[in-house]
C-alpha cells in the first residue's frame, strides 16, 4: 500500500497503450491498492489510471461518491477495474475536464451520456456495469488513459477551452 | 524575463499568422500566451511574448514595421513584472448564456450585475445573428462565481434584467471534472 508519484506530461509513458493483465497475481493486487491510495491521497481526484502512476498495465480505480458533482448521482461507489472495456455507449454530454497528469488546464470534452462497461474487479470477479453522467465519464476519462489518450486529444471545442484550472488545494 | 503584450489586427485573410510568427520566430521571441480569432472582417491577435535579449519595447519596435505595411495594425503593451501570471482565482465557474432582440447596453447591464458583486468575468463573446430587421443578440460569458456565491443566486439576479432587458438568460455551472 502506497501513494505513488502522479505522472504528468510530457512523461511518454502517458502516451502508451497499456498491456491487458494476463495473470492475476499478488502486484495486481498491490497495484489497485495504489491506485486507490493515490487517488485518495489527491483529494480532488475521482480517478487515476495504472499509466498515471507509470505501470503500463490495463487497470484504473474510479469513485465519484465523494466527489461534489458524482454524489449528486446514482454511482457505484469505488470501482476497481481490470482490463475494463467499454461495450456499450448511448447519447452525449459535454463536461469540463481536468487531468492530475496535466495540470493547470481543463478542456469541454464530449463524451457519452451512459456506458456499458466490464472488467475483472479487485475479487476476480467479472463485472458489467452500467454507468451514466459523471461516473461514465470518469469511466472514459479513465479508460482512456489505457490507450494513451489525455484529454487534450478529445477537447470538443476551440474557443475558451483550455484555460488555467482554479487553485488546487494542497494537503 | 520582461513580456509584452503584443496586439495584431487587420483585414482577414489567409497568412497573416505566418507572417506575424514569422517575425517572432526569427527574432527570438517566445509566445507563452495567446488568443486569436476573427471579430467581424478583422483577424486579431492578442499574444503574450517575451525574449531573454529583450527588456525594452524600443529595442524591437521596428521589427514590426513589415506588418504595418501589409495594412495590419500592431500595439505594444510593456507588463509590469509578473503581469505574464494569472491572478490566482477560487471558485465555481459558470457560464451565462443571454440572447434576444438587439438592444443597446445588454451586455453592459450584465456585466455592471456581476461586477458589482465581484464576480470575475473569465470569457465573453458576442455575436449579433439573424437578419436586418430581426437581428438577435447573443452573448456568452464564463464568471468565476466567489465563495458563498451560488449559481442560484445569479439566476436570481438575471431574473430582473430578463424582464427589463425582455432577453432570455441562463445560467448553468462549468463544474470541472478533476480526474
Amino acid at each position: 500500500m502506497s501513494v505513488k508519484e502522479v505522472l504528468v506530461y510530457p512523461d511518454s509513458r502517458l502516451k502508451e497503450h497499456c498491456n491487458p493483465i494476463v495473470n492475476f497475481d499478488e502486484s495486481v493486487q498491490q497495484l489497485l491498492q495504489n491506485l486507490v491510495d493515490t487517488m485518495v491521497e489527491a483529494g480532488h481526484s475521482v480517478g487515476i489510471a495504472a499509466p498515471q502512476i507509470g505501470d503500463l498495465r490495463r487497470a484504473a480505480v474510479v469513485d465519484v461518491s465523494k466527489s461534489k458533482l458524482g454524489k449528486k448521482q446514482e454511482n457505484h461507489g469505488l470501482l476497481q477495474m481490470v482490463n475494463p472495456e467499454i461495450t456499450e455507449r448511448e447519447g452525449n454530454q459535454v463536461v469540463r475536464e481536468g487531468c492530475m497528469s496535466v495540470p493547470d488546464y481543463t478542456g469541454n470534452v464530449t463524451r457519452s451520456e451512459s456506458i456499458v462497461v466490464q472488467f475483472v474487479d479487485q475479487n476476480q470477479q467479472f463485472q458489467v456495469v452500467r454507468a451514466e453522467g459523471f461516473e461514465a465519464v470518469a469511466i472514459q476519462h479513465e479508460l482512456d488513459h489505457l490507450d494513451g489518450f489525455l484529454f487534450l486529444d478529445r477537447v470538443s471545442s476551440l474557443k475558451t477551452d483550455l484555460f488555467r484550472r482554479k487553485t488546487k488545494k494542497t494537503s | 524575463m520582461q513580456h509584452f503584450a503584443l496586439t495584431i489586427i487587420g483585414r482577414d485573410r489567409p497568412g497573416i499568422v505566418s507572417q506575424v510568427t514569422e517575425i517572432l520566430f526569427h527574432d527570438g521571441f517566445n509566445i507563452a500566451d495567446s488568443s486569436c480569432s476573427i471579430l467581424g472582417g478583422q483577424f486579431s491577435m492578442i499574444l503574450i511574448i517575451s525574449n531573454p535579449e529583450i527588456s525594452k519595447v524600443e529595442e524591437f519596435s521596428d521589427t514590426f514595421k513589415p506588418l504595418e505595411e501589409h495594412n495590419l495594425s500592431v500595439f505594444i503593451r510593456t507588463l509590469k513584472p509578473g503581469g505574464e501570471v494569472r491572478t490566482e482565482m477560487e471558485g465555481e465557474l459558470c457560464m451565462i448564456s443571454v440572447y434576444g432582440a438587439d438592444k443597446p447596453g445588454i451586455v453592459y447591464q450584465v456585466a455592471k450585475e456581476l461586477g458589482e458583486r465581484h464576480i470575475n468575468i473569465t470569457d465573453l463573446n458576442t455575436k449579433l445573428i439573424g437578419e436586418t430587421g430581426k437581428l438577435v443578440y447573443v452573448m456568452m460569458l464564463e464568471a468565476m462565481l466567489p465563495e458563498n456565491t451560488e449559481i442560484e443566486d445569479i439566476e436570481t439576479w438575471m431574473q430582473a434584467l430578463k424582464q427589463k432587458l425582455q432577453v432570455d438568460i441562463s445560467v448553468r455551472s462549468l463544474a470541472t471534472m478533476e480526474l
